[in-house]
C-alpha cells in the first residue's frame, strides 16, 4: 500500500520545542477515516459493553466493533463470548435485536442456526446440497472475535489478534476504573433507557470534549447560571447539582483544583477536587466506601472524574455518572450511545437522585450537552480550512506537564505516564497528546 | 360549569403546537399548571419504553412547571450557543381522542409530526410520536397538568430542545 500521509505532517509532536500540532485533516479526511476504521477500531481493543447486559445463560447483546456487527452471547453454561455477528453463509447480520435471551439463533436468509455459543447446528437442507467436501472442512460457526477480556465487568474485544494482553492495553488506568467498579459492591449497571445521538462532527471533537476542563464556563454558562440559581433557592422541585457543590471549575477558585493523567495507549483521566457531601448521589455508602477502601480512595471516588479509555469509552462522573460508547460514522458524523451507569442496589432515593442529574446535564435533550454537540459541528465547519492546517487547541499545560505521578496519584497507587496539577484557569490540554501517540500507534503500518 | 367538549380540547392542544411554533414561551408556560409533569420516557433496549421515572432514565422528566421556566430561561439567556441561531419549528397534530375522567379532568391522546428546519446547519429533521394529555380546571381556567410525550425516533441529531416535540 503506498503510505500517502506522513505522521509529521498529521501530529507535529515535538515536546522538545514545546510544540503539539494536530492537523485538521485528521478530522475531515474521508481516506484518513477509513484508515482509522480499520486501525484504530477495528486494529485493537475497543470497549463494547458491560457483563451485566447478558447476566444469564442465553442472554445476548448487539453491538459494532468498528463497522463490525457483534454479538455478545452467553451460553448455556453461562460462558460469555464475543462473536461476529454475521452468518457465514451469505454475510447477513444474525441478530438485529439490541439484546435478548435465545438458546438459537436463526440466520432470517436461507435459515442457518446457531447456537448461544455460536456453533452452526443446522444447515437447512444440508444432505440434499451436493455440497463439496471443500466446504465441509470449513468452519461454519460464527466467528469469534480475535480477543476478548473483562475487567471489573467491562467488557473489551479486539479483532486484531496481535495486540497486547487486555491487561497490558488498560495499564495504570484500570485503577481508574476500580475507582467506577468498588463503589459499587454490588456490581455496576446500566440504568434502563438507552439515549443515542449524532452529531455531524468527527469522532475526535468528543474524545477530546470529555477531557477539555477548559470549554466548561464558556460552552455552558446558561446551564451554570441555573445552577447558580438552583443552589440559592433550594427548591424541592428543582434537582440540586453536584457541581454547583464543587469549585474547581470556578476562575477563583484557591489553590489545587484538580488536574490532569495521562497514560500509556491513549487511556486519559480530567479530575477536579469535589467535596464528599449530599450533592452526590455515592454520599449514602461514603462511610462505608471510607471504611472498606480508606478515606483517600474515597474521597478520589467522589472527585469529578471523566475518564477516557482510548479509542471509544468514556465515563464521566461529574454532573452525574455517565457511560459514553463512541461510534464513528463518517469523517463528519458521529454516534454516541449514552447511559446513566449506576451501582447495583443503591437506595431509590439514591437512583431517583442520579437519574434526575443525569437527565438535565448529560441528555441531547438536557441543558448542557447540546451546547457541546452544536460546538463540535462548528468546529467541523472550520476543518474545512487548509491554509493553516495546525490547530492551536493542544497547547495549554504545556509547561506543566510532567512525567509521572504526584501525591495524589499516590493517594490511590497511581502511576500516570504523565500529569498536570492544575490551579484555577489552568485547564490542561497537553492530555490530548496522549490520544494522539496512541493514535499515531495503532496507525504506524499505514503512515509514512 | 362544563367540561371541555372535544372540539374545545383539540383547539387547547393545537394551541400549544401554534404556541411553540411562535415561540411565544410565556404563554406556553402560561397552559402549565405549578405542578405538572412534563415526560418525555427513553427506550430500553428492547424496544420498549422507559415507565419509571424514578428507576429508569428519561428523555425530560420534570414535575413542577419551574423546570420548565429554567428551560425557557436558557433558551432565552443569549448564552446557549443551540439557542442562538432558533431552528424554526412546525406543529402537525392531528388524531385527537379526547376522554372526560370527571367535571374538572380531561385526558387526550394525539399524534405530532414536529417539523424542524435548521438554520444554522440548513439541515430539516422531523420528530414525531405520540402526545398523552391531561387537561384540569383550575381557578385560572384549564391547564395542562400532564403531558408525556412518547418520541418515535428517539435517536437525536444533534439537540432537541422543548418546542422541538
Amino acid at each position: 500500500m503506498t503510505k500517502q500521509f506522513a505522521l509529521r505532517d498529521l501530529v507535529d509532536d515535538r515536546p522538545a520545542d514545546g510544540v503539539f500540532r494536530v492537523n485538521r485533516a485528521l478530522f475531515r479526511d474521508r481516506e484518513l477515516f477509513d484508515l482509522e476504521m480499520k486501525h484504530v477500531f477495528e486494529g485493537g481493543w475497543v470497549f463494547i459493553g458491560l457483563a451485566t447486559q447478558a447476566e444469564n445463560p442465553n442472554d445476548f447483546f448487539t453491538s459494532f466493533i468498528g463497522r463490525v456487527p457483534i454479538i455478545v452471547s452467553r451460553n448455556g453454561q453461562g460462558e460469555l463470548r464475543c462473536l461476529v455477528n454475521v452468518c457465514p453463509h451469505k454475510g447477513v447480520r444474525l441478530v438485529q435485536k439490541l439484546c435478548g435471551n435465545a438458546s438459537r439463533h436463526v440466520c432470517p436468509y436461507h435459515g442457518w442456526m446457531f447456537d448461544s455459543a455460536g456453533v452452526n447446528r443446522n444447515i437447512k437442507w444440508k444432505k440434499g446440497g451436493c455440497y463439496s467436501p471443500a466446504f465441509d472442512e470449513d468452519s461454519h460457526d460464527l466467528a469469534e472475535v480475535a480477543r476478548f477480556g473483562e475487567y471489573q465487568g467491562l467488557l473489551f474485544a479486539s479483532l486484531n489478534p496481535d495486540v497486547p494482553s487486555l491487561e497490558e492495553h488498560l495499564g495504570e488506568a484500570a485503577k481508574l476504573l476500580d475507582l467506577v467498579a468498588d463503589k459499587a459492591p454490588n456490581g455496576l449497571e446500566l440504568v434502563p433507557g438507552r439515549v443515542t445521538f449524532t452529531y455531524a462532527a468527527n469522532w475526535k471533537m468528543q474524545l477530546e470534549n470529555c477531557s477539555d476542563q477548559y470549554h466548561f464556563t464558556s460552552t455552558h454558562p446558561s446551564y451554570i447560571r441555573i445552577l447558580e440559581e438552583r443552589a440559592k433557592e433550594q427548591s424541592v422541585e428543582v434537582v440540586q447539582s453536584s457541581i454547583g457543590a464543587a469549585d474547581f471549575w470556578t476562575e477563583g477558585a484557591a489553590g489545587v483544583t484538580g488536574g490532569t493523567m495521562s497514560f500509556d495507549h491513549g487511556h486519559v483521566l480530567n479530575w477536579g477536587i469535589m467535596p464528599v457531601s449530599n450533592a452526590i448521589a455515592d454520599f449514602e455508602r461514603a462511610e462505608e466506601l471510607a471504611e472498606k477502601f480508606g478515606e483517600a480512595k474515597r474521597n478520589w471516588m467522589f472527585n469529578m472524574r471523566n475518564l477516557t479509555i482510548f479509542p471509544n469509552m468514556q465515563i464521566a462522573e461529574n454532573a452525574s455518572s455517565q457511560l459514553r460508547v463512541i461510534r464513528p460514522i463518517g469523517p463528519d458524523l458521529t454516534e454516541m450511545q449514552t447511559w446513566c451507569i449506576a451501582p447495583r442496589g443503591e437506595s431509590a432515593e439514591a437512583r431517583r437522585f442520579r437519574i434526575r442529574q443525569y437527565e438535565d446535564f448529560f441528555n441531547p435533550t438536557g441543558m448542557a450537552t447540546p451546547d457541546d454537540t452544536v460546538c463540535y459541528e462548528e468546529a467541523q465547519m472550520g476543518m474545512a480550512e487548509q491554509e493553516r492546517p495546525g490547530l492551536q487547541g493542544h497547547d495549554r499545560g504545556m509547561t506543566a506537564t510532567v512525567e509521572g505521578g504526584n501525591e495524589y496519584a499516590a493517594m490511590i497507587d497511581l502511576k500516570p505516564a504523565r500529569r498536570v496539577l492544575a490551579v484555577a484557569q489552568l485547564c490542561d490540554e497537553s492530555l490530548f497528546a496522549s490520544y494522539y501517540r496512541a493514535w499515531a500507534q495503532r496507525m504506524k503500518e499505514v503512515l509514512a | 360549569m362544563t367540561v371541555l367538549s372535544h372540539a374545545e380540547v383539540e383547539a387547547f392542544i393545537y394551541r400549544e403546537g401554534l404556541i411553540l411554533d411562535r415561540k411565544d414561551f410565556d404563554a406556553w408556560l402560561a397552559m402549565y399548571t405549578p405542578e405538572c409533569l412534563f415526560w418525555m420516557p427513553a427506550w430500553r433496549d428492547d424496544g420498549t419504553q422507559t415507565e419509571d421515572p424514578d428507576a429508569e432514565l428519561s428523555l425530560i422528566f420534570y414535575r413542577g412547571r419551574r423546570n420548565l421556566e429554567d428551560r425557557v430561561q436558557r433558551i432565552r439567556s443569549g448564552f446557549s450557543v443551540a439557542s442562538a441561531v432558533m431552528p424554526r419549528v412546525s406543529h402537525m397534530i392531528g388524531g385527537v381522542l379526547s376522554e372526560v375522567v370527571d367535571d374538572d379532568t380531561v385526558k387526550a391522546d394525539s399524534s405530532f409530526i414536529v417539523s424542524m428546519h435548521d438554520v444554522r446547519t440548513n439541515r430539516t429533521h422531523s420528530y414525531f410520536g405520540r402526545y398523552e394529555h391531561v387537561l384540569s380546571r383550575t381557578d385560572d381556567g384549564w391547564k395542562i397538568s400532564q403531558k408525556i410525550i412518547r418520541l418515535m425516533n428517539d435517536v437525536v441529531p444533534t439537540m432537541l430542545d422543548v418546542y422541538g416535540v
